[in-house]
């Protein structure tokens, strides 16, 4: 039993003179303090060694970052509001609370494997009352940069609104909390089903259908937007025509998208607000009454979940139906496997060699893409940076026309977004490895075959996103200029080694678990995420050098040989610091092990 | 003399200022089914991890077949098989696309490992879950899928950690005939394991290692005639148990007496 800070939490009853109460009752107040106590010593211990130090200083740099991104986007929106309120434009309020759910909703995705979060999987041995199980979830879950960077946009509305109208004070206030309780909840039902859905592998795969799906029709949509573009270039009169044309077409669904929207949560929200302004205090509290009901029905939600956690499922081991005639088959008699001959090893590649094609090689690959289909979050990250690379390219477009001087730069810069979505995947390539790892280092292949062949898969994949965004781009804004296309192939040719010797080095010194199975509840790396962003940026820095230059003396085909030498030199360093791998690997491999293996 | 197929000198390894292992010097002779024992945090993975290259020695050596065993030893890796503490499994696959890749890795070519997948499966009764991943198994079903990931190359030394924990009984029936069989071929195996019974029935020689040092080591006879000899009134009428071999010498015996009791518990 854990005796954690004195207080023991298993032994935490009424004969040891608690009484058990409700779930403020002295029992769970004990329980409460006896995981603070944890938490706090957890957080102690991390600090004695250099890694925990680097962790505490990456975690608070990040929260300083996204504080003052949070104080960024809560200014932004709250003068947003005040100028709203002041207009008395209040029909405008719902696309504020639109945007700020789905800032809410989707950080916590892109942010989710490097965030470190705690599994209270891990309490349910212990007399934990469902109802502290719930608002401890719920307690560890405002902590979440969402919830903050979210929470810091409600205080920036509510000033706002106070600045403007202060007679709406308690009515702002007591939206506000509620349109946060909702999303707080909202996001945590979301990902708590989304993680028990990765659990099976059925539903795995379905999702993962579903989600290749929306990339494919991501990639369908953009030509169809593209053709409506092109032909509205034709002349100014014609596009007036079409926006017009667009707009009657348009205008009844838009109407009817805003009635279903002011029944949804940030809908009701600035409704309960509108109401309020106009007196209506009925209607604005009927509003807040049925985003009461959507916070119910969410909390419920996320209760279901809860409870089926609390009653001990462990979605590590989810539960798998067994076949009726899964029975026990007939052994067989006996085993006699003599040592793997010459002629049963895979055609004689040297044990030290990097023979590409080898069998090693192919097994390390084969098995990273059944690992990579089976696993959506990883999948995810390497797909986003495209629908980023629709978004990003349609900076440069204005009014169905592309603008002018950034232009011709777009098509680097939509790569750079592409790049970005393989960070985890190059600088942390031994994550999702778990207990396996041992295997590696207990076979006969050398540790710098099994790197190779992960660059070689990773590279391959990045080429394919590369393509793929490259494409989106040219249909979205044209093709671009011959040289700018041959420096951004340049680029790319000189940024990969950089990124995959940057990456072996960080998976051999900074690794950290990541659950195939779980997009939250990750236990991720703030240091090797900010040192990986900081290594992107210096390479990202090189490049905009280099075309700078290039732009500067008004010739890019400047940059295509200058970043073919740079490349060559980064691939003599991949090389070396491949033939290297094994003595990093080895003279690791406790610490190696010790986190990958790590459970929670 | 004949070369042993695992021989430590001055084994030892520190973790700071703890030492875990300390000295071990021990022989295991080619065909022996050694029995290495200990209680908790006696040494016993420390020890396993050194002689399989998972894990640096802070001093000593360690030869596996008469040759100085490494991490980098990549010729003499393809003799053995490891079953280690945590199993180095991958939970993302299924049972045979993880031992096609255990066998690919180990150098065998495709033909042969697939055969010898679906053999093992079979033998281990895993066949029917070739459905599953490796992560939705239970934890004795991993245990065979470890076992049988460390013999599929044929291995010449065996070491087993653990490897009946969680294994059900038919299955361990079958696993100690299959490791018999190993044995009457010529391999040599390393076991180590917290069941007594089974290292009596299994096992020609033992070694006990307690707080890091070897305290015992021979067959289980000589330690049964050393332990015997030093206690009254058991010469040549009693024969002892392995447990009571082992107690003896790590002095639980008195530890047991010392141990206050537990009153509060019901």
């Amino acid at each position: 039993m854990a005796d954690v800070g004195g207080a023991n939490l298993g032994g935490l009853n009424e004969r040891a003179g608690y009484a058990a109460g409700g779930w403020l009752g002295p029992l769970a107040r004990a329980q409460y303090k006896a995981l603070a106590r944890l938490r706090w010593q957890m957080f102690a211990n991390g600090l004695r060694s250099n890694k925990g130090v680097l962790e505490l200083g990456a975690r608070t740099f990040g929260m300083i970052i996204y504080a003052l991104m949070g104080l960024a986007l809560g200014t932004g929106m709250g003068v947003a509001t005040y100028f709203l309120a002041l207009g008395d434009k209040w029909r405008y309020l719902p696309i504020l609370f639109w945007v700020l759910t789905f800032i809410w909703q989707m950080i916590p995705v892109m942010l989710a494997s490097f965030q470190e979060q705690f599994d209270l999987g891990i309490l349910l041995r212990f007399p934990l009352r469902f109802g502290s199980y719930v608002l401890l979830y719920l307690v560890f879950g405002l902590v979440d940069i969402s919830t903050i960077l979210g929470g810091l946009c409600c205080v920036g509305i509510w000033f706002g609104i106070a600045a403007a109208q202060p007679g709406l004070l308690l009515w702002t206030t007591l939206a506000l909390a509620a349109f946060a309780l909702f999303n707080i909840l909202l996001v945590r039902a979301v990902f708590a089903w989304i993680d028990r859905w990765l659990a099976q592998r059925k539903t795995r795969e379905i999702l993962g259908a579903v989600f290749m799906v929306g990339l494919l029709s991501m990639q369908l949509m953009n030509p169809a937007l593209y053709e409506k573009r092109h032909s509205g270039r034709s002349g100014h009169q014609q596009q007036a025509e079409q926006i017009r044309e667009a707009q009657a077409r348009y205008s009844p669904l838009l109407k009817k998208a805003n009635a279903v929207q002011q029944w949804l949560p940030p809908g009701l929200v600035a409704a309960a607000l509108r109401e309020a302004v106009e007196q209506e205090p009925a209607q604005a509290l009927g509003a807040l009454g049925v985003l009461g009901m959507y916070t119910l029905l969410v909390g419920g939600v996320l209760a279901v979940r809860l409870k089926a956690e609390y009653r001990g499922e462990n979605l590590g081991s989810a539960p798998v139906r067994d076949k009726a005639g899964s029975g026990r088959s007939k052994a067989t008699a006996s085993l006699a496997f003599p040592g793997a001959s010459s002629a049963e090893r895979a055609g004689g590649w040297a044990a030290g060699g990097m023979v590409a094609g080898s069998g090693p090689i192919a097994a390390v690959m084969e098995k990273d893409v059944r690992c990579l289909l089976r696993t959506l979050p990883l999948l995810y990250a390497i797909g986003a940076p495209l629908l980023l690379v629709l978004v990003f390219s349609g900076i440069f477009i204005k009014n169905g026309a592309v603008q002018g001087p950034v232009f011709p730069l777009a098509l680097p810069a939509c790569m750079v977004y592409a790049q970005l979505g393989f960070t985890q995947v190059f600088y942390n390539s031994l994550g999702t490895e778990g207990a396996g790892i041992q295997l590696y280092f207990l076979s006969p292949t050398p540790f710098r075959t099994v790197l190779l062949a992960k660059n070689l898969l990773h590279a391959s994949l990045f080429a394919v996103v590369a393509l793929l965004a490259g494409v989106l781009t040219s249909l979205r804004l044209g093709v671009a200029d011959t040289a700018v296309i041959a420096a951004t192939v340049a680029w790319l040719l000189f940024s990969l080694p950089c990124n995959l010797t940057a990456g072996n080095i960080f998976s051999l010194k900074m690794p950290y678990r990541v659950n195939p199975g779980r997009i939250s509840r990750q236990r991720g790396s703030q240091a090797n995420a900010l040192l990986s962003l900081v290594v992107q940026l210096c390479i990202l820095a090189v490049g905009a050098a280099v075309f700078a230059l290039s732009w500067f003396l008004n010739d890019m085909w400047l940059a295509p040989p200058i970043f073919i030498i740079l490349a060559a030199g980064a691939l003599l360093v991949w090389r070396r610091v491949l033939a290297n791998a094994d003595a990093i690997a080895f003279g690791r491999r406790d610490a190696i092990m010790a986190t990958l293996m790590k459970e929670s | 003399m004949e070369t042993a197929a695992i021989q430590t000198h001055g084994l030892t390894r520190r973790f700071g200022a703890l030492t875990a292992v300390e000295d071990v010097t021990l022989s295991v002779a080619p065909g022996q089914f050694f029995g290495f024992l200990g209680p908790n945090g006696a040494g016993k993975s420390t020890t396993i991890k050194m002689l399989t290259g998972l894990l640096e020695p802070t001093a000593g050596t360690v030869e596996i077949l008469g040759q100085p065993f490494g991490a980098g030893a990549l010729d003499l890796k393809r003799q053995i098989g490891v079953v280690p503490e945590g199993m180095a499994l991958m939970g993302r696959l299924t049972a045979t696309e993880y031992l096609h890749f255990v066998g690919r890795m180990y150098g065998l070519d495709r033909e042969t490992t697939n055969r010898r997948t679906r053999e093992l499966l079979e033998f281990m009764q895993l066949a029917n879950e070739n459905k599953k991943l490796v992560t939705d198994f239970s934890h004795g079903m991993q245990k065979k899928l470890a076992l049988a990931a460390a013999v599929i190359h044929g291995p010449k030394v065996l070491f087993l950690d653990e490897p009946f924990e969680g294994v059900d009984a038919i299955a361990a029936g079958m696993l100690k005939n299959m490791l018999t069989g190993m044995i009457n071929r010529g391999a040599t195996i390393f076991l180590t394991t917290h069941v007594l019974e089974i290292v009596e029935r299994l096992c020609s020689h033992v070694a006990i290692i307690s707080k890091g040092r070897l305290v015992a080591n021979g067959s289980i006879e000589e330690l049964r005639t050393g332990v015997a000899s030093t206690l009254p009134g058991t010469e040549g009428e009693q024969r002892l148990t392995l447990e009571e071999i082992f107690l003896s010498i790590v002095g639980a015996g008195g530890q047991q007496e010392q141990a206050p009791e537990l009153t509060w518990l019901t």
